[in-house]
């Protein structure tokens, strides 16, 4: 974990309301996937938390929505070569063991992005199988990084593309025939809520990266917890972002 | 290279900028970034008698210039703070153990625990987010003189700073009051009480729906309260509010403040405290000041 000054290379819009931001770090960074940034917006007293999409050396790539003022400014005044105040990386990220071969990775709107990480580390040394959630055509991007995997599903509310439901639907269809040793998911609350009854008493873990209004982003602050299923609080930020589904009330 | 030292109680620090209770937890995470033994010491996120859950999320809002908080004290409790943090945060730097409470017995029983153990005990009797406690004992004056005077007879040993709130009648009385009780010395402000609101769900954006507001916006109230609580007092006082630059320390030590707290700018720049600590002794290099300590108190009224 570390705070550096790092470099706009290119921060564009790739989707209905989506930017896709890469930055270049002073040196080779190592980040795992579902870990994230916090990302400085001069003016505004609160970095913006965002889940690294793609790190490659020093490059690294973070997709966020236009969501507030912060978002805003970020996407209009963060053009190629401004400097950027970034900590990182931050939280714990995703963890899959050497045994667990067959991983499936659920996602839905901006939860897609730390899921491309997944896909993109994975996808070297097991079969990774994707399922994708979108609003509709307009909001699909990236699909280029989620096709490394042995299978990808794009699913949209309105059917304008691919399958016609929640990407949750989606994987519950196929769920029994690829047999996921782990599954990781991203996304809304609901969607979340959706795959944890949807897989109870499958006896398949299932690690969910949460979203929350974070202060500090290091674990100092204790304003972005999580309420753990035993009744303690964890810091979305420190202890997670990544959970296991069972571990936590959704 | 001026002399950035300064008396606090009869303790020195090695300088007068302290991260603020709540912002920086127990210091582990911030030394991550950088080594926190060049701080003048760490305020501690607030410290109960047993564990506290606080409330619920969310508990972060951003508005122009502000932040505003309702984390409501989550916390370990003392026993656990003893036994994990406080050998380490005290081979860093001075500790100022911030205390919490529901009742007056909460507060009695963490001062008594810590009586001898760390630096400075910081009485919270100001925080706007909790229901009982908190704040209910730093609004009148008769309380804030009770609370002192039961929470001091139990940490004879350890010099108690007292932490007033701004959402107050008269900071003046309430200062007194707390050096009538006992308190050997003050620090402010708190946070202001506020609310932000998600008008596209017309509801506030905080769970608890009020919270206490901090960060840059606020520094002006700040500085001239911290003049008023300095200038009403004779024991030494510890400014905040808004503080993000050495320049806005400066303005606290000329109202009057022996020290000072930097809360809200840690989120905004982790590095925020180091920054300052360089950039006061530039300042006091650039204007030939030989001891930082000579700034304070030094304003003349118009």
């Amino acid at each position: 974990m570390r705070e550096i000054t790092a470099t706009v290379l290119e921060n564009k819009r790739i989707a209905d309301e989506i930017y896709s931001l890469t930055f270049a770090a002073e040196e080779e960074i190592a980040v795992r996937p579902g870990q994230f940034v916090m990302v400085g917006v001069g003016g505004f007293p609160l970095r913006r938390p965002i889940a690294v999409c793609k790190a490659e050396g020093e490059r690294i790539t973070v997709c966020y929505r236009l969501k507030g003022g912060g978002t805003r400014a970020l996407a209009r005044e963060y053009k190629t070569g401004e400097k950027l105040s970034v900590l990182l990386p931050l939280g714990n990220g995703f963890y899959v063991k050497e045994s667990e071969k067959k991983v499936a990775v659920v996602g839905g709107g901006v939860g897609i992005f730390p899921l491309i990480s997944a896909i993109r580390a994975y996808s070297k040394s097991k079969q990774v199988y994707a399922y994708m959630g979108f609003r509709s055509r307009a909001s699909v991007c990236m699909e280029f990084d989620m096709t490394r995997g042995e299978k990808l599903v794009i699913a949209t509310d309105d059917g304008s593309v691919g399958f016609h439901g929640t990407s949750v639907q989606a994987f519950m269809q196929d769920v029994d025939e690829i047999k996921p040793d782990v599954v990781l998911a991203c996304g809304p609350t609901p969607m979340l809520r959706a795959l944890k009854s949807a897989m109870h008493g499958r006896n398949i873990p299932v690690y969910v990266s949460l979203e929350e209004r974070m202060g500090c982003g290091i674990g100092a602050c204790l304003v972005c917890v999580c309420e753990k299923t035993d009744g303690a609080h964890a810091r979305v930020c420190k202890d997670g972002p990544v959970f296991e589904i069972n571990d936590v009330v959704l | 290279m001026a002399d950035l030292s300064v008396n606090l109680c009869g303790v020195t620090l090695k300088n007068p900028v302290i991260p603020a209770s709540g912002t920086f937890g127990f210091g582990r995470e911030f030394d991550e970034i950088y080594d926190i033994s060049c701080l003048g010491g760490v305020a501690t996120k607030g410290i109960a008698l047993t564990p506290w859950g606080g409330n619920p999320v969310p508990r972060i809002a951003e508005s122009r210039g502000v932040i505003l908080n309702a984390v409501g004290l989550q916390n370990p409790g003392v026993e656990k703070f003893i036994a994990e943090d406080l050998a380490w945060l005290k081979g860093k730097t001075r500790v100022i153990a911030n205390v919490v409470g529901r009742t007056i017995e909460d507060y009695e029983g963490v001062c008594e625990r810590l009586n001898g153990l760390v630096d400075f005990l910081e009485l919270n009797i100001s925080c706007p987010n909790v229901r009982c406690g908190g704040m209910a004992f730093g609004i009148r004056p008769e309380n804030i003189g009770e609370v002192t005077a039961r929470a001091k007879a139990k940490c004879p040993s350890t010099p108690l700073i007292v932490k007033l709130s701004p959402n107050v009648e008269s900071i003046p009385r309430n200062a007194q009051a707390a050096e009538r009780g006992g308190a050997d010395a003050l620090s402010l402000v708190n946070t202001f009480t506020g609310l932000a609101i998600d008008i596209e769900r017309r509801r506030p954006i905080l769970a608890n729906n009020t919270g206490g507001v901090s960060g840059a916006g606020i520094k002006p109230i700040a500085v001239r309260m911290v003049y008023e609580a300095a200038h009403a007092v004779s024991i030494p006082v510890i400014g905040m509010g808004g503080i993000t630059c050495a320049e806005d320390a400066v303005e606290f030590l000329m109202a009057g403040a022996v020290a000072v707290q930097v809360g809200t700018q840690n989120f905004t720049d982790t590095r925020a405290c180091p920054k300052i600590i360089a950039g006061l002794n530039e300042w006091c290099d650039v204007h030939g000041v030989k001891a930082v300590s000579e700034l304070t108190d030094t304003l003349k009224l118009n």
